[in-house]
């Protein structure tokens, strides 16, 4: 297997005595493309928050590229540079035009200088098929074109890997495809990824992995083909046939 | 312009610009007042954000008379420093309307959001930027109309000033009547202009609002 990036060891998270997460364990190699399904509430979001940090956890290890996410010392910031991340509601600024949103850390936290962060927010804006709309706010976008954005904003610091976070749940069904090209076409390039969905048919299409959560705990953490023509866990299956056939 | 007004306006004028200037100090240090203590409390800052409270809700079971007697009398007596009584009224109402503007700023700060906190930190912005680049100009966009009600309500308490001898707009001209003795005409021409600057200032933060908020 090629050098993981993400690694996580037995991690645990609990709200007071509701355990969030129990003792998960996976690791997502250079490359790969991980797909995280399960019902709601099984704890897939945050999982994929405690990666860079955005939540705590009380027991285990999350290692970043080596660097240990819950130690002390950690440059929190520094390595969620390197781990791009979009969230189910895209979080745009809303004061900020869709350009500006693609600069802001850009220059506040990579440093770069405005003129170097505008030319390669551009180019970003472009790429995700928004180049005519880098001055519009976010309000007088289309959910479909803001998560695009949220996209670019993510791509911008040149990251590692990218979380995605249920990024298509708050679409309207028209619009859900066109910010599924845009992950297709990360994947194509190789781009490192952990993508939350319920969208199945992404899953197939483009995921190495599947990994199935139900209650906290990772229940089946598979390659693609297994886990769609042979799931090994009843809650697995009756998961799939559940979200699968309708 | 009826005469008792033009034969006294050069002193009328004099008392109205000292309303403006009292009224826009105010307005100012009472926004960067409110703006530091909502903040200090909105990040629960320990101690200070307990005595913070404590301030606010002193001020806001004082009326606006006393805080000025308070920033007149008491203050110079009790820290021993002298003061006129212009400079003590500046001081009350920037004391009396930061306590308002900072409850205002804190509900702002509580309306964003954490969901944006949480994207500017995932993209390696730390907690002080989201803060400064994010959550406080939205929040400030946000309360324009509160902020400039509260500006309305600071031109109109001015007046106040007057009981401790202050010269402003109205202080002046009552004086103006107590020579010319015309209460209707001096009463109508000031409560016009009082008005008319009212509804000035709030126009402001309506324009300001539309082409700001989000």
């Amino acid at each position: 297997m090629r050098e993981p990036i993400i690694v996580l060891k037995e991690v645990s998270k609990a709200y007071g005595a509701t355990p969030v997460l129990r003792r998960c364990s996976t690791a997502v190699a250079a490359g790969e493309v991980v797909v995280v399904c399960g019902p709601s509430g099984s704890g897939k979001s945050t999982l994929i928050k405690c990666i860079n940090g955005l939540e705590p956890f009380q027991s285990g290890s999350i290692t970043v590229e080596g660097v240990e996410v819950g130690a002390k010392g950690t440059d929190l910031p520094r390595l969620r540079m390197r781990i791009g991340m979009v969230f189910q509601h895209f979080e745009l600024y809303p004061h900020m035009t869709a350009l500006e949103n693609v600069m802001l850390a850009q220059v506040h936290a990579l440093r770069r200088s405005r003129s170097e962060a505008r030319e390669r927010g551009r180019e970003l804006l472009d790429r995700v098929g928004l180049a005519e709309k880098a001055d519009a706010m976010p309000a007088n976008l289309s959910g479909g074109q803001q998560q695009r954005v949220a996209i670019a904003r993510a791509l911008a610091l040149d990251p590692r890997a990218m979380l995605f976070d249920e990024p298509t749940s708050a679409l309207d069904p028209a619009t859900i495809s066109e910010v599924l090209d845009v992950l297709v076409e990360l994947a194509r390039e190789g781009m490192t990824m952990m993508v939350v969905t319920h969208e199945m048919g992404f899953a197939r299409r483009v995921a190495d992995r599947v990994i199935f959560m139900d209650q906290g705990e990772i229940v089946e953490d598979s390659r693609k083909e297994a886990f769609f023509s042979n799931p090994a866990s009843e809650r697995a299956k009756l998961f799939l046939s559940k979200i699968l056939f309708h | 312009m009826p005469d008792v007004i033009s034969q006294n306006l050069p002193f009328l004028m004099r008392g109205l610009a000292t309303t403006l200037r009292i009224a826009g100090l105010t307005a100012a240090g009472g926004t960067l007042l409110g703006l530091a203590v909502g903040i200090a409390i909105h990040l629960r800052v320990a101690v200070l954000a307990a005595s913070l409270r404590l301030y606010i809700e002193f001020v806001r079971g004082t009326p606006l008379l006393v805080m000025l007697f308070i920033c007149y009398f008491a203050f110079p007596a009790l820290l021993g420093y002298r003061t006129t009584a212009e400079q003590a009224t500046i001081l009350g109402f920037i004391l009396f309307i930061g306590a308002y503007i900072a409850e205002d700023v804190r509900s702002g700060l509580r309306s964003i959001k954490p969901g944006l906190v949480q994207a500017a930190l995932a993209t390696g912005l730390t907690h002080w930027q989201a803060l400064g680049l994010i959550v406080i100009p939205l929040a400030l966009r946000r309360i324009i109309p509160t902020l400039f009600n509260q500006y309305v309500r600071l031109l109109k308490f001015t007046s106040v000033a007057s009981v401790i001898g202050v010269q402003e707009f109205t202080g002046s001209a009552m004086l103006v009547n107590a020579r010319v003795f015309a209460p209707v005409t001096i009463l109508a021409f000031i409560a016009l202009t009082y008005l008319v600057l009212c509804l000035l200032l709030s126009s402001i933060g309506r324009v300001l609002h539309a082409r700001l908020a989000v």
